[in-house]
């Protein structure tokens, strides 16, 4: 019963990625052309950047950089919390 | 040109298949954490082919090289076979 | 448990760390220019002191060092990104205007200038100071919490955490 589950999740995923395999664009060809030219031609022009990626990351959408900035840093303080040395502990582990 | 970079790629994702089975198959936790790295370093490989320079550097510092030093310090300081209780 | 690999693997750490945190320092300011930025110089240069780690089970006695560094890179990051509210958070006030990091770039295929950017250039420097003294600062307390370098420092209590 639970093989026949698993086979058959196993042959519909397979199915959907063969499906999306088949209808995928070919590579370097996207759908929309006219925002990838705004860009190229932008960042050169307004923000005085050649690297169009640095650009998105740190100029167009720099509140998304300053998340993913809070979330390291957010990250670090829980490390910190956890890990940290309580002094009781340290007594029993000395003694 | 294309067709090598084609063979290429294709042996990549053969390489990535095999790694990521062999992080399932081994008992041994620090052998699945250097086949976890290399699985990585396969796939910012296969990155770096498909045009995203920064995605490969991102993902060979961050998968290849701090995620298998955080998993082998965890190891340490654990237990280094995997049991079944 | 006592932590140090053998004299080979030390060797080569010691020839190989020179040149990682500088081609880490080299993606960080040519964030503008070339693939890399903020983020991959941080991570290279924190896997830098993960080799370190690793090869001698030791970093020294720098906990609040890297915990200030941190801090201090995301507040800045913050600052410069508040200093455009006339215009909006973000804005590029330094782009075009000939000061630091103020050059102009031509249109088109170019080889390229370091003083060119404006606060990309700057973002860019602060996030790589901020990610690579945080992913640092965690390999290091995971390595003293994870008993490995319990043998060789033993006389750190100056810096712990009194509950």
């Amino acid at each position: 019963m639970k093989k026949s589950i698993a086979i058959v999740a196993f042959v519909v995923i397979f199915a959907f990625l063969v499906l999306g395999v088949v209808q995928m664009r070919p590579f370097g060809e996207p759908e929309n052309e006219d925002m990838d030219d705004h860009f190229l031609g932008d960042s050169q022009e307004r923000h005085q950047v050649n690297n169009v990626v640095t650009a998105v990351l740190f100029d167009y959408r720099g509140l998304d950089t300053l998340g993913e900035a809070t979330i390291l840093f957010s990250a670090v303080s829980g490390v910190l919390t956890v890990l940290r040395k309580i002094k009781d502990e340290k007594e029993e582990v000395e003694d | 040109m294309t067709l090598i970079v084609q063979i290429i790629q294709f042996v990549l994702l053969l390489g990535l298949i095999i790694t990521a089975l062999a992080v399932v198959v081994f008992k041994d936790l620090i052998s699945a954490a250097i086949a976890l790295g290399a699985c990585s370093l396969l796939l910012s490989l296969q990155f770096y082919l498909l045009r995203a320079p920064d995605v490969a550097i991102a993902e060979a510092a961050v998968g290849a090289a701090l995620t298998t030093a955080i998993l082998i310090i965890a190891i340490k300081s654990t237990e280094r076979k995997e049991g079944y209780r | 448990m006592n932590w140090e690999m053998s004299r080979v693997v030390r060797t080569i750490t010691d020839i190989l760390i020179v040149p990682m945190i500088i081609f880490g320092i080299y993606l960080v300011l040519h964030g503008h220019l070339t693939p890399g930025g903020g983020f991959q110089g941080g991570a290279v240069i924190a896997s830098s002191t993960a080799l370190l780690i690793v090869s001698y089970g030791t970093l020294g006695k720098h906990k609040k060092d890297l915990s200030s560094i941190e801090a201090v890179g995301l507040t800045l990051f913050i600052l410069i990104a508040f200093f455009g509210i006339g215009y909006t958070m973000f804005y590029n006030y330094l782009a075009g205007t000939g000061g630091i990091f103020g050059g102009t770039v031509p249109a088109g295929p170019n080889p390229g200038y370091i003083n060119t950017g404006g606060t990309v250039t700057l973002m860019n420097l602060m996030v790589g100071i901020e990610v690579s003294a945080a992913l640092s600062l965690i390999l290091w307390m995971m390595s003293r919490e994870s008993g490995i370098m319990e043998a060789k420092d033993k006389g750190s209590e100056g810096m712990e955490v009194k509950g």
